[in-house]
């Protein structure tokens, strides 16, 4: 196992460089203008302006020499200055990815425990009013966009009932605390800044609901197929014979044992939503990695685009091996090899 | 199973214990305000924006939200008034030229100080507008005919023109020129010589510092999320009444409203009239200001493949095919007003004569007369944006239906501003809509940018450089004349200039959309600025 994971871990510059690479020659293909972020439009008639500007970034040269510069100073962990921010790409990341990591990170516990609990009890009341409800939940999760649910639940809570406050991950006018992790809610504790603390919660329910909620879905109709299948083994009949009651029966004996794909779906959810976050940050103004591709996008600003690209190749390169590594240690029966 | 009587007291306890900890949850959060302070103890103005600053640095930055934010920590040599038009002492205390405007003497305030405490010295208005020139970067151009900048003593600017230019002094009161504390700066990179464009290294700095000798100064920074600024305590002139202000980013109109509408923003900057006509709570108050943003078409005569050549009189038919009044009710609920030039009212020169009629009969005879009766297709690649509250989508949707009246067929193509921005200075584009807002109060700047004269960027981008007579020789004479007269004069060679201008029919002013300050009760102040957009130093809040 040691072996296999090492195995893994040493591919993964290597897969990073193939990322690196196509991002390069996609963004730089891409028929748009890069000094719309650089160059104002009423210096645009200016040679001497759009050359200078053109240097400046390193625009001026051939597109390999471009990427052999860009790739050399990848390898020492430069990934450069963001034409739009003008800052180096990896501050900008470093200040974002903690946002949209603390958002994933719940949307993930919302939409696991709830996924779970609705598996469960559709499973538990097969073909009765409770499993329909279950899955009209799922399927209206999975299918509904966030777009339009962040939207309607922002104008419900924030606006018409004042329940939940507005976009963002804390009141502007409130005291954020000391960066250590990044994560707010983490942070404040630390800081024993209880006020911030639940004021970063409290901007948490909703994004984290909406974003979790596709998540919800597909796992609910996971465990709900794992269950049914699980409650049909002999095991069960086996439990029951020994006079194992109900709830003992579906959470002790078959739950365990259903969980073992739920894991796979878990893990890749996992990377899913670090990369699919962009219309939930944009709906609730989370300064996160996901609004920070799309306006980098917009722009044409190749160097975080290729860090944006990285990043999200990264979390689903290590969602996989944590993913694949969990797996097997759930189920004995898996050998990594 | 049943559960034992101490299983279920154990659940009862639990389930007791779980609402104590949701309780004293509750109450901690009462006991712990969140909401911060400023520094006099007022409570900071929270201004929900979309904000498009690529830059604090005064001599790279180039955007709407940079004008609020340079303006507010940089202040320049001169300012212009609140009637939008007089300009007025700010660092320059007094200021005088010679007989032909080619030589200005600006007399320094000798209690203007940075806010570091230091004072600001010739050597610091040198410094930074040398930088800002060589720097190459923003609005360098408002000092392309600067020939030197000489510093005679301390408090004692001289700057030197090439040519005669009596609105020198006027675009001085963009934001851009705000003077910068050069020993500071020069400390951490920055540098004014003729190479700065390659040598400077200030900017970073300037990310998460100031250093100007405004009323405000910034005290953090981060791109697309929030910009925080804090009242400058050493500040020279009269202290402004809002001790912090927080900008906080929010991309739309709709999410803008809601945080004002829930209490978490103070005033929301790009509420659409559309919008603001829909908000109900009556702690907000919104207010519409006339603007001198301006919304336009522009005809490329030049462009590739075009399907039929776009002179003289089916330009002039495509301008009275549009219906600009229904327009301006579709897209800004009626709250905009019309040019009839490139130049907005109220600058010298704009709103002399009246704007193009709407006349699809007369567009008709003009097609007929260019054999074109039955007219042709264009492309209409625009920038897909929602700029000062108009759709540009739902704005040429009308567009196209009225210039299907004269059988011209558009062919609409949203794009992103930079894919526009590649399309319209390479191939060109036959047909498309964009925006503008001056960078300082005067005129020459919008002669210098859609003149039909060598130079411009529209005469580039209409194809002067293929087809030359789309020149019009009598532009840079008026333009010469202009900058070279007295006020008076200058204002009637201006006007004479927008009159061209908008004889040329390649540059279409569609409206002037009003400015909307959505803001809670109790927010005084706001106001628009020709060269400063929103001034955070008259702002008051109780």
């Amino acid at each position: 196992m040691t072996q296999y994971v090492f195995r893994r871990l040493i591919s993964i510059p290597l897969l990073l460089l193939g990322v690196a690479t196509v991002a390069f020659f996609l963004s730089h293909f891409t028929q748009a203008d890069p000094l719309s972020a650089l160059v104002s439009e009423r210096q645009m008639n200016n040679p001497e302006v759009v050359a200078a500007a053109k240097q400046r970034w390193g625009l001026d040269r051939s597109l390999p020499e471009q990427y052999v510069i860009y790739i050399k100073n990848l390898v020492t962990g430069d990934l450069g200055v963001s034409f739009r921010t003008r800052r180096p790409v990896l501050t900008d990341i470093a200040e974002r990815l903690p946002a949209t990591l603390e958002l994933v990170i719940f949307a993930m516990l919302f939409g696991t425990i709830s996924g779970v609990a609705l598996g469960v009890l559709a499973s538990r009341f097969q073909d009765r009013p409770l499993d329909y409800f279950a899955r009209f939940v799922a399927l209206f999760g999975s299918t509904v966009p966030v777009f339009w649910s962040g939207l309607l639940l922002l104008y419900l809570f924030t606006v018409k009932f004042g329940w939940i406050p507005g976009p963002g991950r804390l009141d502007a006018r409130a005291d954020p605390p000391p960066f250590m992790t990044g994560l707010l809610t983490v942070d404040s504790l630390a800081a024993g800044q209880f006020g911030s603390f639940l004021n970063a919660l409290h901007h948490l329910v909703l994004p984290s609901f909406v974003l979790g909620w596709s998540v919800t879905g597909i796992i609910s109709r996971l465990v709900r197929a794992s269950m049914l299948d699980a409650l049909g083994q002999d095991y069960i009949l086996a439990a029951r014979a020994k006079g194992a009651g109900g709830a003992r029966t579906l959470l002790r004996h078959a739950l365990p044992n259903a969980m073992i794909p739920t894991l796979t779906i878990i893990g890749y959810s996992f990377a899913y939503l670090i990369t699919g976050a962009v219309l939930t940050e944009a709906v609730f103004g989370w300064p996160g990695i996901g609004s920070y591709a799309v306006d980098s996008a917009r722009t044409l600003d190749y160097p975080a685009i290729i860090g944006v690209s990285l990043i999200g190749a990264s979390a689903f390169l290590l969602a996989n091996l944590v993913t694949d590594v969990a797996y097997a240690y759930a189920n004995p029966r898996i050998r990594l090899e | 199973m049943q559960l034992r009587h101490h299983e279920t007291r154990f659940v009862s306890v639990r389930r007791r214990a779980i609402m104590a900890a949701a309780a004293t949850m509750l109450t901690a959060a009462a006991a712990f305000p969140t909401v911060g302070l400023a520094a006099d103890g007022g409570r900071p103005v929270v201004v929900a924006r979309d904000m498009d600053l690529n830059s604090l640095d005064p001599a790279r930055a180039f955007c709407d939200t940079c004008q609020i934010y340079l303006s507010s920590v940089y202040d320049r040599l001169v300012d212009l008034s609140s009637d939008n038009k007089s300009i007025v002492p700010m660092l320059a205390k007094e200021w005088s030229a010679n007989d032909d405007a080619t030589v200005i003497t600006f007399k320094l305030d000798p209690n203007a100080k940075f806010s570091d405490g230091s004072q600001v010295e010739a050597k610091d208005v040198k410094w930074t507008l040398e930088r800002l020139k060589n720097i190459k970067g923003g609005i360098a151009y408002i000092l392309d005919n600067v020939k030197s900048i000489e510093t005679p003593d301390a408090g004692t600017v001289v700057v030197t023109l090439t040519a005669p230019n009596s609105e020198f002094v006027g675009s001085l009161t963009a934001p851009y020129a705000g003077i910068i504390n050069s020993d500071v700066v020069a400390e951490h990179g920055g540098d004014a010589g003729e190479d700065a464009s390659t040598k400077d290294t200030a900017e970073q700095w300037l990310l998460a510092n100031s250093a100007g000798a405004g009323p405000f100064v910034l005290e953090s920074y981060s791109p697309s999320h929030e910009l925080r600024l804090k009242r400058n305590d050493n500040y020279w002139g009269k202290k402004p009444a809002v001790g912090e202000f927080i900008f906080l980013q929010s991309k739309d109109a709709v999410s803008q409203t809601q945080l004002l509408e829930s209490g978490s923003a103070d005033i929301a900057m790009q509420v659409d009239p559309t919008t603001a006509k829909n908000i109900t709570n009556e702690n907000i108050v919104v207010e519409t200001k006339p603007s001198f943003n301006m919304v336009y078409l522009a005809i490329s005569p030049g462009a590739k493949n075009l399907p039929h050549a776009l002179d003289a009189k089916i330009r002039e038919a495509i301008a009275s095919a549009i219906d600009y009044d229904g327009i301006i009710d579709l897209t800004v609920d009626g709250k905009a007003t019309r040019l009839a030039a490139p130049i907005p009212n109220g600058f010298p020169g704009g709103g002399v004569g009246e704007p193009i009629k709407y006349d699809v009969e007369k567009a008709k005879a003009l097609m007929q007369e260019a054999g074109v009766p039955d007219g042709f297709t264009l492309n209409a690649t625009y920038p897909n944006v929602n700029q000062y509250g108009v759709d540009y989508t739902l704005m040429m949707q009308k567009i196209q239906q009225d210039l299907a009246e004269i059988n011209i067929k558009l062919e609409l193509a949203p794009v992103e501003f930079s894919v526009w921005r590649e399309k319209v200075n390479g191939d060109g584009i036959p047909l498309t809509a964009v925006f503008f807002a001056p960078d300082y109060y005067g005129s020459s700047q919008y002669a210098q940018y859609f003149a039909m004269m060598d130079g411009t960027v529209w005469y580039k981008r209409a194809g002067g450089k293929s087809d030359p007579t789309l020149a019009n020789a009598e532009t840079p004479k008026l333009l010469a004349e202009a900058l070279a007269a007295p006020a008076d004069k200058s204002s009637e060679l201006f006007g004479k200039l927008a009159g061209v201008m908008a004889n040329d029919h390649v540059i279409l002013p569609i409206l002037s959309p009003d400015a909307v300050f959505a803001s809670r009760k109790g927010i005084g102040g706001l106001r628009f600025s020709a060269c400063c957009n929103m001034v955070l130093s008259d702002i008051t809040a109780e």
